[in-house]
């Protein structure tokens, strides 16, 4: 087991380091002029990073490329219905039960 | 959430992350279940929910020390998978030139995934925003409080949740979601695409680097194609 002083340390560390990238720019704005070509490419962090945090969940599950499985289905159709009712809950109440639909079925 | 009206409210925050913490919640559970079932000291394992407060690296830090894994590659695990909130802070740090500095403390311990992208989503230019600080506050709080009940909840529980109930699944469900409402136009949809793909392709590579790989490609596509479209 890991020893509590191990754990402690690595969590306590780990909140500092995480706080001080919440705050940097937060911080540091007003302060520095940000340049036109950043401003404009903030505009792009949305979209960029959530298909980045989402495609590999789906098509890669468990690390490696494994697009035949029943996410990419039902994550579709949540996300169709989300896009359709400009509504996040709508992706869970569609998109959990199209999973277990699924697994009910062919799995 | 799609109107954009000019006030901001903290009721109008907690509201528009009600849905997201349908997936919060389950994710907690999942960390608090992690926690409680690997070799590490629960204590400081529960108490990284309010020290660190980043589902990911909290699961992350707690499987690779519960495995064995040594020190040095947690924290650093850790500090890779969310350096993405460099990106957060950035863009958040528009909204909040004015705000004095205990404001901008509260906000940057409170910047999460969710709390930034409902943000921005709802006052997509931050010179026409108000102050968004209390849409922002509800909307932060409303995940801070969910996920340290949850992960109370996952670890207390245990492992009395059944798997067959796939609750993991909500958590790529959400982003799927975040995702189809943060592409607004046609570069924006470039770079979701290349994002995606490049994340995709890049998933072998160690401590996530991956996402930040991904992240930088697809903000790069999109903004060498605004000529393509304007």
């Amino acid at each position: 087991m890991t020893s509590a002083a191990t754990m402690w340390t690595v969590v306590i560390l780990a909140g500092i380091v995480t706080f001080a990238m919440r705050f940097s720019f937060i911080a540091l704005f007003g302060r520095i002029s940000v340049p036109p070509t950043i401003e404009r490419a903030l505009k792009y962090i949305a979209p960029a990073v959530l298909a980045a945090i989402t495609l590999p969940a789906l098509l890669a599950p468990d690390g490696s490329f494994d697009a035949w499985n029943f996410y990419v289905p039902a994550a579709i159709l949540g996300g169709l219905a989300a896009w359709k009712t400009r509504s996040i809950g709508a992706a869970i109440v569609v998109g959990l039960p199209s999973l277990w639909l699924l697994q009910w079925l062919f799995g | 959430m799609s109107n954009t009206t000019a006030d901001s409210r903290w009721t109008d925050g907690v509201r528009d992350v009600a849905p997201i913490l349908l997936s919060v919640a389950p994710f907690g559970l999942i960390f608090g279940v992690t926690a409680a079932a690997a070799d590490v000291p629960a204590l400081a394992a529960w108490a990284s929910s309010f020290i660190v407060f980043a589902g990911a690296s909290q699961i992350a830090i707690v499987e690779i020390l519960g495995g064995g894994g040594a020190p040095l590659v947690a924290l650093v695990t850790a500090i890779v998978i969310n350096a993405r909130l460099l990106m957060y802070s950035a863009d958040m740090g528009r909204y909040t030139v004015a705000t004095p500095l205990r404001g901008k403390v509260s906000v940057a311990y409170l910047l999460t995934d969710q709390a930034y992208l409902v943000t921005s989503h709802r006052f997509p230019d931050p010179r026409t925003a108000p102050s968004v600080l209390p849409y922002y506050f509800g909307a932060g709080l409303g995940l801070w409080t969910t996920w340290q009940i949850a992960t109370t909840l996952g670890m207390v529980l245990g492992a009395s949740i059944p798997s067959s109930w796939s609750l993991e699944f909500a958590i790529p469900l959400t982003f799927m979601a975040l995702l189809v409402l943060a592409i607004r136009d046609k570069p924006g949809l470039v770079a979701a695409v290349v994002g995606g793909l490049v994340a995709v392709a890049a998933v072998g590579l160690p401590y996530h680097l991956g996402l930040l790989v991904g992240t930088s490609a697809g903000v790069a596509a999109g903004m060498a194609s605004e000529r393509w479209f304007t």
